[in-house]
C-alpha cells in the first residue's frame, strides 16, 4: 500500500549537524571553550615549585578539572537549551511536521551534543598536551638529573583521559537530553542536571552502602541508586599519567562500554517520553 | 504502485471523523474541550478554508492533522493514512501561526535543512530551494541571518519550507497575519498558483475577505464545533438576484429603463455606484512601484 518511512540515519546525521552548527554560532558556548583554555593556559603560571613530576601532575589535575568543571557547565547547559530553543520557539512543530521520527529527532539532538562535547575534550586535551610538554622540557633542561627516564608524562594516557572525560560527558548530555524530554522548562532541566552530575559523582557512597547492607529499605535506595545512575569516578584518570604505567587499554574499553550502556538506555528512555510529548 | 494510485484516488486529502481534544488546564483536573467532535473532508485540490474567532480550535486541530497533538478520542487521516503515522506527513507542508525559525541560519540554509528533511538529495536539493526561494521572491535575501528577517519575510520563508519538499496538501495556519497588504497579495497569489498545480490547501484566517477570493469551501468552527461548512459559492451567493453594471447613465435615460423594467412586471432594486475596494486601491498605488 503505502511505501513505509523507516528510521533513517541521514535525517538523524542532519538533525545532528544542524544541533552543531546551532551551538557553534552562539557565542556563549565559543566563550565558555575561551574560558576553560585560559584556565588550562594559566595553571602553567599559578605556580612554579621546580621539582619535576609533581608540578606536572598539578598541572595535568588543574587540566582535567578544567575539563571536567567546564565541561559540564557547558554539557548540560547546551543540551537544555539547544532542546528547549527548538520547543519555545517552535521549530520543533514544522521539524516533525516533515516525515521525521521522533526518535531521530532525539538520537540527533544526542550525536550534535556528543559532537560539541568531543570538540571541547578535544582543544582542552590538546592545550594540556601542549602546556605540559612545554613545562617538561623546561624541566628536563633546568633539572637534567631529575628523571632517568627522559620524560615524566605519558602523553599516550593524557589522550586517554581526554576520552575518558568526553564519555563522561556523553552520559551526562544522554541523562540531561533525558530530563529535558518531560521537562516542561529549561531551568527545571539545568538544575536536574547538575544533581544528576553531583549524584553521578557521589554514586559509589551508594554503592557502599549497598554492600554494607542493612534495613532492606536501604539496600533497596542504595541499589537502585547505584544502578539508575552512572558512576562518574569510573571516568577519571588522572592518577595514571606518569611515564611508564600501562596503557589503559581495557580500563577505557571497560567505562567505554559502561558509558555506552547508560546513553543507550538514557536516549532510549528519552524517545519513549518524546513521543508522549504534546507539542 | 497502482493500488497506491487507486488508493489515492478514493481517499480525500483530509478526512476527519469525531475528532475530539482536550487540554487538562491544571487545576483539579479541569478539562478544556478545544476541538469538540469535529468532521471534515477535505477533497483533493480544494482550497479549503478553516474559519472561527481566536481559541476556537483551528491550530489545535492542524497540530492534530500533524500528528503533533495526540487526539483524545476520533480519527485524522491525511490521503487515507492515519496522522499517527510518520508516512502520512510525506505528503504534507505546513507553515505554522506566526512561524519562528532557527535565527543563527540563513534562509536558503533554512529552506535546504527542510528539503533534505523532506527527502530531497543531490542536484535537484539545491535547484529546488533556489527555485522556491524565487517562488516567495527572497532571492535577495536568501544568504542573510534569519534574525534580520521581518515578519512578512518570515511568512514568506516558512512558506518556501512548506512547498520545497512537493507536498500535496500544505496547511497554513493564518499564514496572512500581520503580513502587509502586498504581503498578503502575493501569498493570495501563491496559494491560487498551488490550487493551479492541483495542490490542496488548507488555509485558517480571520481575514474573511481574503477567503471568501480564494477558497472553493469553508468551515467555520466555534469554541471547537462546526457551525457551518459549504461551498463558498452557494453559501455567499444569492442566485435570486443579479447586478449589472453599465456607465453612469442620465437620469432621462435611468428612469426609461425603470419603466421597461415595469412593463414586464420587473422591479428596479438598487441603484448604486459601485466602489474600489480600498485594498485594491492600495495594491495599484504600492505595486507600481516595484
Ligand atoms: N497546549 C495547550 N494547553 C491548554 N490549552 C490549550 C493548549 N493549546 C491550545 N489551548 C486552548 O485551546 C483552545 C483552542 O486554541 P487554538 O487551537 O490555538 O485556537 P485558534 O487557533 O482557533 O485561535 C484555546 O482556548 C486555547 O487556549
Ligand atoms: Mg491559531
Amino acid at each position: 500500500m503505502m511505501t513505509r518511512v523507516t528510521f533513517s540515519l541521514r535525517r538523524t546525521r542532519l538533525i545532528a549537524f544542524n544541533t552543531v552548527r546551532e551551538a557553534a554560532r552562539q557565542k556563549l558556548y565559543g566563550f565558555v571553550g575561551v574560558l576553560a583554555a585560559a584556565f588550562v593556559l594559566g595553571a602553567r603560571s599559578l605556580r612554579d615549585f621546580n621539582f619535576g613530576a609533581p608540578e606536572l601532575k598539578f598541572l595535568a589535575d588543574c587540566g582535567f578539572g578544567v575539563m571536567a568543571f567546564f565541561g559540564a557547565a557547558l554539557v548540560i547547559t547546551a543540551t537544555a537549551q539547544l532542546f528547549f530553543s527548538e520547543i519555545e520557539n517552535r521549530t520543533v512543530l514544522t521539524l516533525l511536521a516533515k516525515p521525521v521520527w521522533r526518535a531521530e529527532f532525539i538520537l540527533g539532538k544526542f550525536i550534535g551534543l556528543a559532537f560539541v562535547a568531543g570538540v571541547f575534550c578535544t582543544v582542552v586535551t590538546l592545550l594540556l598536551i601542549q602546556v605540559l610538554a612545554s613545562r617538561e622540557a623546561q624541566l628536563l633542561r633546568d633539572f637534567p638529573e631529575a628523571s632517568g627516564l627522559g620524560a615524566f608524562v605519558s602523553y599516550s594516557n593524557v589522550i586517554f583521559a581526554g576520552v575518558l572525560q568526553w564519555l563522561k560527558l556523553a552520559v551526562l548530555a544522554a541523562f540531561t537530553l533525558l530530563v529535558a524530554s518531560f521537562a516542561q522548562t529549561q531551568l527545571f532541566t539545568v538544575v536536574t542536571g547538575f544533581f544528576i552530575l553531583v549524584i553521578g559523582h557521589l554514586q559509589y557512597l551508594a554503592q557502599d552502602a549497598y554492600a554494607r547492607g542493612g534495613s532492606w529499605l536501604g539496600r533497596g535506595m542504595s541499589g537502585l541508586i547505584a544502578t539508575a545512575f552512572p558512576n562518574f569516578q569510573l571516568f577519571a584518570l588522572a592518577d595514571g599519567l606518569n611515564v611508564g604505567e600501562a596503557l589503559p587499554w581495557w580500563h577505557v574499553a571497560r567505562v567505554a562500554l559502561y558509558a555506552l550502556g547508560y546513553i543507550g538506555v538514557a536516549c532510549g528512555l528519552a524517545v519513549v517520553s518524546f513521543r508522549q510529548r504534546e507539542i | 504502485m497502482a493500488t497506491e494510485q487507486h488508493a489515492d484516488r478514493v481517499s480525500p486529502a483530509l478526512e476527519l471523523r469525531g475528532l475530539i481534544k482536550d487540554f487538562s488546564t491544571g487545576l483539579r483536573g479541569l478539562k478544556l474541550r478545544a476541538v469538540d467532535r469535529l468532521d471534515l473532508r477535505v477533497e483533493a485540490g480544494q482550497v479549503y478554508g478553516l474559519l472561527g474567532p481566536n481559541g476556537s480550535g483551528k491550530s489545535t486541530t492542524i497540530k492534530m492533522i500533524l500528528g503533533l497533538l495526540a487526539p483524545t478520542a476520533g480519527h485524522c487521516e491525511v490521503f487515507g493514512v492515519a496522522s499517527t503515522c510518520v508516512e502520512a506527513r510525506r505528503e504534507v507542508g505546513y507553515l505554522p501561526e506566526s512561524p519562528y525559525f532557527y535565527r543563527y541560519l540563513t534562509g536558503r540554509e533554512l529552506v535546504r535543512f527542510y528539503a533534505e528533511l523532506g527527502g530531497l538529495h543531490g542536484k535537484a536539493l539545491a535547484e529546488r530551494v533556489a527555485e522556491v526561494i524565487a517562488t516567495v521572491g527572497l532571492t535577495a535575501a536568501a544568504d542573510r541571518r534569519i534574525e534580520t528577517y521581518s515578519k512578512g519575510m518570515l511568512q514568506r520563508i516558512g512558506l518556501a519550507q512548506a512547498i520545497v519538499h512537493h507536498p500535496r496538501l500544505l496547511i497554513l495556519d493564518e499564514p496572512t497575519a500581520g503580513v502587509d497588504p502586498v504581503g498578503a497579495a502575493a501569498i493570495t497569489e501563491l496559494i491560487l498558483s498551488l490550487k493551479a498545480q492541483g495542490k490542496t490547501v488548507l488555509i485558517t484566517s480571520h481575514l474573511l475577505g481574503q477567503i471568501e477570493d480564494i477558497c472553493d469551501r469553508v468551515a467555520i468552527l466555534d469554541r471547537g464545533r462546526l457551525m457551518l461548512e459549504g461551498a463558498v459559492r452557494e453559501l455567499v451567493g444569492r442566485a435570486d438576484r443579479q447586478a449589472l453594471l453599465v456607465p453612469t447613465l442620465p437620469a432621462a435615460e435611468l428612469q426609461e429603463l425603470r419603466a421597461w423594467l415595469e412593463s414586464r412586471g420587473h422591479t428596479l432594486e438598487m441603484v448604486a455606484a459601485p466602489k474600489a475596494r480600498l485594498d485594491q486601491i492600495f495594491l495599484d498605488c504600492v505595486g507600481k512601484k516595484k
